[in-house]
This record gives C-alpha cells, sequence and structure tokens, in this order.
C-alpha cells in the first residue's frame, strides 16, 4: 500500500492506493502520525484508488476510527469501490464508521 | 552503542600454515585475545581433517602450501553443507588485489594482512567468531520458538472436530461431512466446530479471527472457551450470534474482530437456519428440478457486523430449504483471495463454478477435487489460513 496527503485545510485527506493487507500494519503507524500531527477536524481517508483490502486491512480501518474518535474528529472512508467496496459491505462496517460510497 | 566483548575463551581456532614461524607468531597473538584453544596444520589436506577432528569455530589459513593449498582446502570446505557457515580468514599480502579476489572466490570470509599486524589480526578474528556466536544463537532461538509453534499448532488442530467425530456426527445426521484446515505461518485464526443439539438439529460454526500467526491463534482458544459458556439449543443463531459479538466485544483488544457462520441444520424439516458476520459467501446447492442436470447452486447472503467491534450489533436469521442431495459448503477467505505467480485469486464469484467443477469430477467428495484445484493455482506458504467444510445431506 502507498498513499499520498492533502490537507485541504478543512480536512487531512490520506489516499490510498495498491493492497491494504496484513504486511502493511507497520505503516498504521504513519497513518496515525498524521492523525496526530493535523488540526483539522475531519479525517478522509479516500480508498478510490485502493485494489484490494483484506481481513487485517479492515481491522486497520477500525484502529484509525478509534485514533480518530478519541481526538474527537470525525472519520470518513469515502469512495471505496470494486472488491474494497464489497469487502467494506460484506463485512457492514458502515454501521461504525462513516462511509461514503 | 557500546556492547560489552563476547568471551572469546571458549572458542577454537584451527591455524593452517607451513611456515612454522607464521604458525607459532599467529597463536601468540590470538592467545593474547583469551583463545587457548589452538590446533595447527601444515597444509590443506592436515587441515581438512583437523576440522573434522577438532570442530573449529574459525580457521586461519594461509594460501601457498605444498600437498594443498589454500585456496582449494577452502573450496573443499564450502562443498561440505557442514562447513558452510564456518569462517575462514586467509592471510594474504595486503597489496594483491587479484589474489584477495581468488581468496574470496574459493569461499574467504575475510583477510588478515602479511606480515601479520597482531591488532588489525585480532579485530578480524574477534569480528567473524562474534559474528558466529550470534548466528549458532540466533538459530538456537528460531529452533526453540519453531518447536514451540508447532507444539501450540497442536493444541490448536486439537481443537477442531477429529476425523472419527466427523464420520460420527455424519452417520448420526446422514450426512457427507468433509473438512480440510491449514494454518498459513504455523498458527492461523481460523476454527470451525460442529454440535448435535438433539431432535434432528446440528450446529455448524465457522469463525476467523482477522490477521493470522499467534495473535489470531490467542483469539482462537479465547473463542473455544466462549463457546462453552453459551448454550445453543433454545436460542435462534442470530441471537446465539449477538451473545458471542459481546464475549468478544469484551476480550478482544482493537482493531481485532472475527468474521463468523453460524447456522443450524434441521433435518425433520429440511431447513437450514443462519446468522452470519461478514464471513464469506456459504455455497448453498439444492437439487435441481428434473429437467435440469445440475444441482442449483447459489452464494447465500453473509453481510454481518464482524464480531468483536461494537456491543451493540445485531444479526439476522435467514432460512433456507436444505432437503436430501443439498450441501451447504463453508470456507475461510485465503480459499478466494490467495492466488498464484500467474494466476490470480479465484474471487468470491466464481465460486459456484468452481464447486460445480469438483462435483463433476467426484459427486460423493468433491472437497478433494477442490482442494486439488486450488493448490494448484496457489502460491505457496499459504498467505492466510484456509479452512473448507463440505457438509452434504445423502440423497
Amino acid at each position: 500500500m502507498d498513499f499520498k496527503t492533502i490537507n485541504t485545510g478543512d480536512a487531512a485527506e490520506v489516499w490510498l492506493t495498491g493492497r491494504l493487507e496484513f504486511t502493511d500494519h507497520d505503516r498504521l503507524s504513519d497513518i496515525i502520525a498524521l492523525v496526530e500531527q493535523s488540526a483539522a477536524r475531519r479525517f478522509v481517508l479516500d480508498l478510490s484508488g485502493l485494489e484490494f483490502i483484506d481481513s487485517a486491512g479492515l481491522g486497520m480501518l477500525l484502529v484509525l476510527q478509534d485514533e480518530t474518535e478519541s481526538r474527537n474528529i470525525k472519520m470518513i472512508v469515502r469512495g471505496p469501490a470494486g472488491d474494497v467496496r464489497r469487502s467494506i459491505e460484506l463485512a457492514r462496517l458502515s454501521e461504525v464508521i462513516t462511509v461514503e460510497f | 552503542m557500546a556492547v560489552p566483548a563476547l568471551s572469546l575463551s571458549d572458542c577454537r581456532v584451527l591455524i593452517v600454515d607451513d611456515n612454522e614461524f607464521n604458525r607459532k607468531s599467529l597463536a601468540l597473538v590470538i592467545r593474547r585475545a583469551g583463545i587457548t584453544d589452538i590446533a595447527f596444520a601444515e597444509n590443506g589436506r592436515e587441515g581438512l581433517a583437523a576440522v573434522d577432528r577438532f570442530r573449529p569455530d574459525l580457521i586461519l589459513l594461509d594460501v601457498d602450501m605444498p600437498v594443498m593449498n589454500g585456496l582449494e582446502m577452502c573450496q573443499a570446505l564450502r562443498r561440505n553443507a557442514t562447513h558452510e557457515q564456518l569462517p575462514v580468514l586467509f592471510q594474504t599480502a595486503l597489496d594483491s588485489d587479484e589474489e584477495q579476489v581468488r581468496c574470496f572466490e574459493a569461499g574467504g570470509s575475510d583477510f588478515i594482512s602479511k606480515p601479520i599486524k597482531p591488532g588489525e589480526c585480532v579485530a578480524r578474528v574477534r569480528h567473524q567468531l562474534e559474528k558466529r556466536k550470534l548466528f549458532n544463537d540466533l538459530a538456537t532461538f528460531r529452533e526453540r520458538v519453531q518447536r514451540e509453534l508447532s507444539h501450540a499448532r497442536a493444541m490448536q488442530t486439537s481443537l477442531l472436530p477429529e476425523d472419527r467425530r466427523l464420520a460420527e456426527v455424519a452417520d448420526r445426521y446422514g450426512l457427507t461431512l468433509d473438512a480440510h484446515f491449514e494454518t498459513s505461518s504455523e498458527l492461523g485464526g481460523d476454527f470451525w466446530g460442529l454440535y448435535p443439539l438433539g431432535d434432528g438439529r446440528l450446529g455448524l460454526l465457522m469463525v476467523d479471527f482477522a490477521g493470522h500467526g499467534i495473535t489470531a491463534a490467542i483469539n482462537t482458544f479465547r473463542l473455544h472457551t466462549l463457546i462453552d459458556r453459551f448454550p445453543m439449543q433454545h436460542m435462534t443463531p442470530s441471537q446465539w450470534l449477538a451473545q458471542l459479538n459481546v464475549a468478544l466485544n469484551d476480550v478482544l483488544p482493537r482493531g481485532q474482530f472475527a468474521t463468523a457462520f453460524f447456522g443450524i441444520l434441521d433435518i425433520a424439516v429440511d431447513t437450514l437456519t443462519f446468522a452470519a458476520a461478514g464471513s464469506p459467501n456459504p455455497v448453498l446447492g439444492t437439487p435441481a428440478a428434473i429437467k435440469e442436470n445440475g444441482p442449483d447452486i447459489r452464494l447465500l447472503d453473509s453481510a454481518g457486523l464482524v464480531l468483536g467491534v461494537s456491543r451493540r450489533a445485531q444479526y439476522v436469521d435467514q432460512s433456507h430449504r436444505l432437503p436430501r442431495g443439498g450441501f451447504l459448503f463453508l470456507y475461510s477467505d485465503a480459499l478466494i483471495e490467495c492466488g498464484g505467480d500467474e494466476i490470480g485469486p479465484l474471487g468470491q464469484d466464481a465460486v459456484p463454478d468452481f464447486v460445480r467443477d469438483a462435483l463433476a469430477r467426484d459427486r460423493q467428495h468433491p472437497l478433494r477435487p477442490m482442494m486439488d484445484s486450488f493448490y494448484a493455482r496457489t502460491r505457496l506458504p499459504l498467505r492466510d489460513d484456509l479452512t473448507a467444510v463440505w457438509v452434504a445431506r445423502r440423497a
């Protein structure tokens, strides 16, 4: 998985590309560090460029939800498509995370 | 960072040199570094014999010697797998680039320059011996961890139904039951079980904890304890799953969760009732109407909030006809997510055809051809745990 960040002033945005899976666990702390540094109240995780997510990747979304919630930051998962969308829907993560399809 | 120097007093060094003066001065130098266990040889052939007899931790090797030179001796050593890691320090003239290349090509680990400079010699010997010690320590540690992992693996496998138990339950309910279980990295997060509930009812559970390895495996042990605490008899699958979810929510750290399928097969009324929490879509097969050929095969909806994420999660029961001749196929996500080098993963949508093909090859036990074609297309070792369970009602 690779990611780039955009700060829109109103929100910190992280755009993920590639595959989010078990082996990416170490990258998670990089994204958490971004959340910690950001002054924005909104955190957008854009998944429109992500090709694949496995169960460990879904777990990372849950960890990020926890991290943002505890800092009073609103997290939005945006634009999952294809297999990624399917996995998120199968796991019904939209019951605990705000997902904009 | 300062690392305390390891003691070299228990290290054994073999000095191979045809020149007596060189042998003595080298021994003198390394004795000062605390190495007392030293053996000598005068040429390559004697050197090889001494390696077998003396079992050195390091060899100081001259290049030009009669009978067998140092390069030949080193090459002979490297051909033997036992001595692949044994450090060999050649004594060479530092200004000869060509000779140094030949020494490396022969399998040398490093050089000490001639004439011998005591400081450099001790430093290089120490460096090689310390590296060897650390390597051996690591190898021993790795062996121990491997041993413990395989014990844990045996424990984990003992949580799953044994073949004898499968046969018992199959006969009691008039079923064909076949199961396959393989973990990715010694330990896994998959679990499945069979629970006879009386009155022709059979509980079927499959759970997959996110990730794999030790953390996931510990979660399967947790799960096993929890299952015993919640009787299944007087509950719908959705109620039982909701109860399990609350319990897992209390014990699982954040970011960890499980997908699950829990169904009750009731053979008296030919019905499967199940609730699911994000497991891969199970495959249901029912005998087709007379004019059609194969069975009617379809994927069941198994969406549901994964277990252990929210105490408030609710699950939904679905009921489907599962008459004699019908079947249910359950599997973990490895089946559809693991691919090979040339061919991608199977994917969810291809599973019905995957089952159909296997049925064409073995109508009674299609799990075997399914696993054959999965392993034929998949790169090993598996990146995730694989569980697959075939439950068919005998016609």
